[in-house]
């Protein structure tokens, strides 16, 4: 299961969601606002999406996790607009029957999300206001 | 001649001011002419360029792809998410 949602996320119930009786092992990773970037306070970050490929390159990366290994479920949600500090902004989760396998699946959905998905932040500093990555433009 | 859509993101969309356009792109039709294109429009644009991926209706592809007309574009500006 994919989304990208404007609507709060709550990592407990999607933890519900993917558990069954057949997962030994379920691997969880949570991305919340952080309260500085590159020793600047963080006042908030706003997040814009490309939806439509944001979507399918998310069913994507779920559809190459479970070619690429034996899982039961993955969900990956991440959240747009305006997040305060200590928002959730991201969560991968992924059940298998043993842990290896959900450790390195989620940390694959995360990476994936993090260097393809076209979401974008905008970093609302306590000086001043910059895109996300900015440092690595141009 | 033929006629794209082209969508802009992030720090593109500010450049630009708008959320997307019709582009008229000429001879050879690639994400290449697009991009020329474009930053004949904006020049503050080309010096984004090497930091740039293209995508042609939701996939990503090489700044060499033809392009058709009708198809959608979007030159994607390093993705920030997580």
């Amino acid at each position: 299961m994919v989304a990208v949602t404007s609507e709060p996320i709550d990592p407990a119930a999607l933890l519900e969601r993917i558990s069954s009786a057949e997962s030994g092992g379920t691997d969880v990773f949570v991305g919340r606002v952080r309260n500085q970037t590159g020793g600047k306070k963080v006042r908030k970050l706003e997040y814009s999406v490309y939806l439509p490929m944001a979507e399918k390159l998310m069913a994507q990366i779920e559809n190459e996790i479970r070619e690429k290994w034996e899982v039961h479920d993955v969900v990956m949600v991440h959240r747009i607009g305006s997040l305060s500090v200590g928002e959730v902004a991201v969560v991968t989760a992924v059940s298998a029957v043993h842990r290896k396998e959900a450790f390195e699946a989620c940390r694959y959905a995360i990476d994936q999300i993090k260097s393809a998905v076209p979401i974008w932040k905008r970093e609302i500093l306590e000086d001043g206001v910059r895109w996300g990555n900015e440092g690595s433009c141009i | 001649m033929i006629r794209v859509g082209v969508k802009f993101f992030g720090p593109l969309r500010d450049v630009v001011g708008s959320d997307e356009m019709d582009l008229s792109v000429s001879p050879p039709y690639t994400g290449e002419s697009a991009f020329e294109a474009l930053s004949s429009l904006y020049p503050k644009i080309g010096m984004w360029k090497s930091s740039l991926r293209l995508a042609v209706n939701l996939e990503y592809v090489d700044f060499s792809s033809v392009v058709h007309e009708g198809d959608e574009l979007c030159f994607v500006p390093p993705v920030s998410g997580g």
